[in-house]
């Protein structure tokens, strides 16, 4: 959706024959991409993820894996003055790209939480960031409970072994065909998936995170010197 | 050591015994984060020279150790690590906490990971304030830990009462 707004800037030669390459390898699969001056995005379907990377490293000479890692859309709760995260809001309004629920990069994107990978030509010198819609989660209307869950890459790249481990323990994401979903950084018992933007941090609940404080008007802007003021 | 163990050490031979005990501290040090730069030029580099100070950098294990300096993050998955290896320390040991994090979880006070504070493990003697602490300060930390080693009472260590250090 990104891709056919105006302002996108034109691809450099080999991001657009790269994208063009993938688009004619997944055909619909391909949901959507984007370009910066220097940078591609692709977003690919869940179904395509694993031939997505297959195409990419076989066909295209994307044989590096930089990383696979995931994100977390849902607006930040409470922080930098965005709007607070509800969970009652959350439960009678049902989630989509509505402001105030949660944001999209570059690409779009349809649901709270998405996987994304970089993969690199080291000969050519080109890179290409993947994007891929794994579900929402807990949050899911359909089905509640569920976990994120798309196909693991570790059949393609030995070394999305660890990545994918870090994905899961941080987000929740479940990674199908991984051989072995363990906890890589924290101890083995703990529970939940600290980096979703609604996991408790229990000391905050006890005391304010006092990074608000600091929050000042800069010089000519009224409104917010005004807040201050009050 | 029945002297020790009966309380019965006459006084000049506990300053004697305290004096030697705090005149060679084998140090066991535990760099956990950017601490550990500043812990090394205190104990590695001769601009500070701990060894003037008679601390000795070099134990092998924590076997043979007399202190630990714990500098940096104790994070939740290091907490279990520490404890053992402190627990394999000879008695009589110490510990010195070196810099916010090992103190009380310094900057990441409010993270899912960190434990806060390695009080919280272990019984600590010292505490270095610093993010990190210079190098000169650890070694202030040095020599109040030899301070409270030579006014210790060795007896009432050994049955486990509070030390109380005087001045």
């Amino acid at each position: 959706m990104v891709a056919a707004e105006p302002e996108t800037p034109p691809p450099t030669p080999r991001h657009g024959e790269l994208v063009a390459a993938l688009g004619e390898a997944l055909g619909a699969d391909l949901v959507s991409h984007a370009y910066s001056a220097t940078e591609a995005w692709v977003r690919v379907a869940p179904a395509g993820w694993l031939q997505a990377g297959r195409v990419a490293k076989e066909h295209l000479g994307l044989s590096y894996l930089c990383f696979i890692s995931g994100i977390d859309w849902l607006q930040n709760p409470g922080l930098g003055g965005e709007k607070a995260w509800d969970p009652d809001v959350e439960a009678s309004d049902p989630p989509g790209d509505g402001p105030g629920r949660w944001k999209t990069g570059v690409a779009g994107g349809g649901t709270r939480f998405q996987v994304f990978a970089r993969l690199a030509d080291l000969t050519r010198h080109v890179g290409l960031t993947l994007k891929v819609d794994v579900g929402d989660g807990p949050s899911d209307p359909d089905h509640p409970g569920a976990a994120p869950r798309v196909a693991s890459w570790v059949p393609l790249f030995r070394g999305a072994d660890w990545h994918e481990r870090e994905a899961w323990e941080m987000y929740g994401i479940e990674f199908e065909g991984h051989p072995g979903l363990r906890h890589l950084y924290l101890p083995g018992e703990f529970e939940g998936f600290p980096l979703r933007k609604d996991f408790p941090l229990l000391a905050r609940e006890v005391k304010p995170w006092p990074g608000f404080v600091n929050v000042e008007g800069l010089p000519g802007d009224d409104d917010s010197a005004e807040d201050v003021e009050a | 050591m029945g002297l020790v163990e009966s309380n019965k050490l006459p006084k000049p031979l506990t300053r004697l015994l305290n004096w030697g005990r705090s005149s060679s501290l084998w140090v066991y040090q535990w760099g956990l984060a950017c601490c550990a730069i500043e812990m090394g030029a205190a104990f590695g580099s001769p601009r500070y020279d701990v060894m003037r100070l008679g601390v000795i950098p070099f134990p092998s294990s924590a076997r043979q150790a007399d202190f630990v300096c714990i500098s940096g993050t104790v994070t939740d998955k290091m907490a279990p690590p520490i404890k053992r290896l402190y627990e394999q320390m000879p008695e009589p040991k110490y510990v010195i906490s070196m810099g916010s994090c090992a103190n009380c979880g310094g900057p990441y006070w409010d993270s899912y990971s960190v434990t806060k504070g390695v009080d919280q493990i272990i019984p600590v003697d010292v505490y270095v304030p610093g993010c990190p602490p210079r190098p000169e300060a650890l070694l202030e930390g040095i020599v109040l830990l030899q301070k409270r080693i030579a006014e210790e009472d060795m007896g009432a260590r050994w049955r486990g009462e509070a030390i109380v250090v005087g001045g």
